[in-house]
């Protein structure tokens, strides 16, 4: 017994030295620091299982991938076959996996948003419609939110409310950002030189702020009269995660370009996509082949998301996220009146949540001391006193019980400290 | 060779053609139409596919631009899938044994002191992060890059890019980009000063036309860079992973850049990943030190991924394809000169290193008519939109020699083909108002479908 735990223990030091010295000493510094100083091994159902076999409740699921739950034996079959009978093919290419998911994707999104590109990172979906609204618009000027976060390429990286976006000179020009929420700072930001504004309807990293229905009415309406195309970053948000298909079915509108994350493929494959209107592919019909992406539309991807997507359709995960999120809301809710001094609030839209801690060391120290208790979490990008929290969404009654106790204990342990 | 097909798969591709042009572009359709390129792959495997709707076999010549370096659906590497600790991506910012386990293989392949690893997605994302890097680490504000680079499609990548094709419908980019042109130290000398982050070039242009960077054009980068503190950043995203004759193209000049970019090949065709390496100095270790999520990239260095990619490496170490791929491309390279002295109307330049090579016709026009040929032999070669003129030969490196005798006996064929269309179309190009009217992509794509529309009648 205690020599296979001091092997594990001197197999897990080699591992980290290693990583230290091919990633970076500061990488390793940051897992320990962020609660994530584990090896891990994979995952089932809800859970994340360690290189020792400990398994943990998965809050993470690689900011909101693994919707329909961790370790899909369907998801990988289709996978292993899919790779048995076709390749990624050449990206400039026509082929039957393409056509077949933007088919199917364009099945399950609302009428409206029927066109598809298929691209690989969070970023790079967003850089494209970003992309798509100057080309389409012929406009330059690009509006955001404060606190939203979208990734870290070029025009994701110029909208995201964090420190590391000043670190590179000066980025993609013609961006600004409005306060979040705010009707009439909206109304006057969009003009007719506006090409896009981009938001996510409830901020994942950013404590998870969402506003009332009438402000995404309001920003739809402005829009159209400003003639300027509406993104929403689904990429978390998207797959069901908030209780619906999409947030969008949540706040009632429909915008014209969505982005979404790998959840379209269940966390099983690199893929991302954004689905726009029949008026904004004519820009795409304009000039074929203007946003290029190698593995964008991989042909092995493209059949894994056409199975996730006929999941999601079977099974409907976000019923079964509108039910358990509401129970987890509420015990989450009665949990952090108990701990007035370490938890300022809880905030959360389904199977998204977020406890805003005092500060960012308290934070910190909650996703370290998660561990003990029994699962995983990140802090929020923007808001670093934040923590948030997004189980996969096929997680039990059992589940919400364990992970709300779970919550209960890392707050405990962190008030005897 | 040509197989018959069935009424219902024929039915099945119209279909798929419909789909493509309502949900995703129509005028692709057309584009690649011109050049017949409008062919869906089916039995993909080694160095080709069969066309779906003719049965034709297909040598693939594009190879994704460079993806296919163990060859397609290369079943030791499909394998790798099978490992039954796989359960999906895994978290990403989490560790894993797989994913160190591919890092220090990576670097132990990696050229000099290129010892450390940024896990990233896609080509366009490495890029991202490489700049990003580069501006971190250096605190300066410009990047030099070349005249006619490809760099990705991405905020930054494109940025980078040395073509407005590309981003005139997109602008205003990142500012303090400089481009100068592929090959011209002196230009470099004049664009470069202490307020520079970076030199960033594809040390073999790839989508820019295949011009091959010379040793000496690499070291005279390199010590510019040496003596101004510029971070040199090689984007092998095309070339690496044995594609030129080694398993780095910078391996022939010895020069070791400060960061290096991969993609592409390192995916196996089969699951997407990338990375960035760079050198394990203090400037590039101090920046990321401090800023260890200056670049976490969601879906790049999954779990599957890397140990797809791990498999990938040791396919080709084990293997030693890059010295295939330098023994072939010299015999493909022999065989594409003889046919340039033998059709000096129609070939104007050969380029290229190991199985990376470029043949440029004399006229833009060419490339569209040359890609149609091609494909009547069943060859698959992509012409760029943008450069029309340049066909670029980038066959799976796994090939053998008789592939290279087929792919020389097919292009061959086609150049012959071409004699018919010359007759009509060279006396026109003498004059200039018509050489530019046919030398107008938009006037191409729609004479060739209707010539194409001809053949078939
Ligand atoms: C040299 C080079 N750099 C970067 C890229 C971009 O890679 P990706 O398409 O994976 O974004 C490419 C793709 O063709 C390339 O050839």
């Amino acid at each position: 017994m205690n020599t296979s735990i001091n092997k594990n223990i001197g197999e897990w030091e080699s591992l980290l030295r290693d990583a230290a010295s091919v990633f970076s000493k500061g990488l390793i510094e940051r897992i320990k620091s962020e609660g994530l100083a584990m090896l891990e091994k994979g995952g089932h159902g809800s859970v994340l299982v360690d290189s020792t076999g400990k398994e943990y409740i998965d809050c993470f699921t690689s900011a909101g991938s693994f919707n329909l739950g961790r370790g899909r034996a369907d998801l990988l079959r289709v996978l292993r076959e899919s790779a048995r009978q076709t390749d990624q093919g050449n990206f400039i290419a026509i082929s039957e996996e393409k056509a077949m998911l933007a088919q199917r994707l364009a099945s399950f999104m609302p009428p409206a948003l029927e066109c598809a590109l298929f691209t690989v990172v969070r970023g790079e979906a967003m850089d494209a419609a970003c992309k798509l609204a100057r080309g389409f618009t012929g406009r330059s000027e690009i509006i955001t939110v404060d606190g939203g976060w979208y990734g870290h390429t070029g025009f994701s990286l110029g909208m995201s409310d964090c420190c590391e976006r000043d670190l590179f000179g000066q980025g993609i020009p013609k961006i600004t950002a409005v306060p979040f929420g705010d009707v009439d700072a909206a109304r006057r930001a969009l003009t007719k030189n506006t090409a896009a504004f981009v938001l996510e309807t409830v901020q994942a990293e950013n404590g998870c702020r969402y506003a009332e229905e009438e402000y995404y009415a309001s920003l739809r309406r402005l829009c159209d009269e400003a003639g300027a195309i509406l993104i929403v970053d689904e990429s978390q948000t998207g797959f069901g995660r908030t209780g619906y298909r999409f947030s969008f079915d949540c706040f009632k509108f429909i915008p014209d370009i969505a982005v979404l994350g790998e959840a379209i493929t269940g966390g099983m494959f690199p893929m991302t996509a954004i689905a726009f209107t029949g008026r904004l592919k004519s820009f795409f019909d304009e000039h074929p082949l203007i946003h290029l992406c190698t593995f964008g539309g991989h042909d092995v991807g493209c059949r894994v998301a056409v199975s996730a997507i006929d999941l999601y359709v079977a099974e409907r995960p976000w019923e079964n996220a509108r039910r358990m999120g509401g129970l987890l809301f509420e015990r989450l809710d009665g949990i952090s009146t108990r701990y007035p001094g370490m938890v300022c609030g809880i905030e959360g839209k389904g199977l998204l949540f977020s406890i805003t801690m005092k500060d960012e060391v308290n934070a910190r120290r909650f996703c370290v001391e998660a561990g003990g208790s029994g699962f995983v979490c990140a802090r929020g990008r923007v808001n670093g006193s934040s923590v948030v929290l997004r189980p996969v969404l096929t997680i039990s009654e059992d589940d919400v019980r364990m992970i709300a106790e779970a919550v209960e204990n890392t707050l405990k342990t962190m008030n005897k400290g | 060779m040509k197989k018959k097909i069935s009424a219902g798969i024929l039915r099945l591709n119209k279909q798929v053609f419909k789909l493509f042009g309502k949900h995703i572009s129509k005028n692709q359709i057309r584009f690649l139409a011109a050049g017949h390129l409008d062919i869906l792959e089916s039995e993909r495997s080694g160095i080709g596919f069969e066309d779906r709707t003719s049965g034709r076999q297909f040598i693939d010549a594009f190879s994704s631009a460079g993806c296919f370096n163990v060859g397609r659906m290369n079943g030791e590497v499909i394998k790798a899938l099978d490992d039954p600790d796989i359960s999906d991506m895994g978290n990403y910012m989490v560790l894993s044994r797989n994913k160190i386990e591919f890092a220090k293989k990576l670097a132990a392949v990696s050229p000099g002191d290129l010892n450390r690893v940024v896990l990233t997605g896609s080509g366009a994302d490495s890029i991202e992060c490489a700049l990003k890097l580069a501006l971190g680490a250096t605190g300066r504000k410009s990047i030099v890059s070349m005249v006619n680079a490809y760099h990705g499609h991405s905020g930054f990548s494109l940025s980078a890019g040395g073509k407005d094709y590309y981003k005139q419908l997109f602008l205003p980019l990142k500012p303090g980009f400089i481009y100068v042109p592929f090959g011209d130290l002196d230009a470099m000398r004049k664009a470069v000063s202490r307020d520079t982050a970076a030199i960033i070039l594809e040390p073999v242009q790839g989508e820019g036309g295949i011009h091959v960077g010379s040793d000496d054009y690499l070291r005279g980068l390199r010590s510019l860079c040496d003596e101004l503190g510029i971070m040199l950043i090689f984007d092998e995203i095309q070339t690496g992973f044995g594609r030129t004759g080694r398993l780095f193209y910078s391996e022939y000049s010895g020069v070791v850049p400060d960061i290096m970019t991969l993609a592409k090949s390192i995916s196996g065709g089969v699951y997407p990943n990338g990375a960035v390496v760079y050198r394990d100095i203090d400037i590039l270790n101090g920046f990321v030190d401090a800023h260890p999520g200056f670049h976490d990239s969601f879906g790049g260095g999954s779990e599957i991924g890397c140990i797809v990619s791990s498999k990938v490496i040791d396919y080709l170490v084990d293997n030693v394809v890059w010295e295939n791929a330098g023994r072939m491309g010299d015999k493909f390279r022999k065989g594409l000169d003889r046919l340039m002295e033998k059709n000096p109307k129609i070939i104007r330049e050969i380029r290229g290193k190991g199985l990376m090579l470029g043949v440029e016709y004399l006229h833009e026009f060419m490339g569209v008519l040359m890609a149609d040929n091609l494909a009547k032999e069943g060859v698959f070669a992509a012409y760029s939109g943008n450069a029309p003129q340049v066909m670029r030969f980038m066959i799976p490196i796994t090939a053998v020699e008789r592939d290279i005798d087929s792919i020389l006996l097919k292009i061959e064929h086609a150049v012959k083909g071409m004699r018919f269309y010359l007759a009509l179309m060279l006396p026109l190009a003498r004059v200039m108002i018509f050489r530019n009217i046919l030398n107008n992509v938009n006037v191409l794509i729609a004479v060739n479908n209707f010539l194409r529309k001809l053949h078939l009648a």
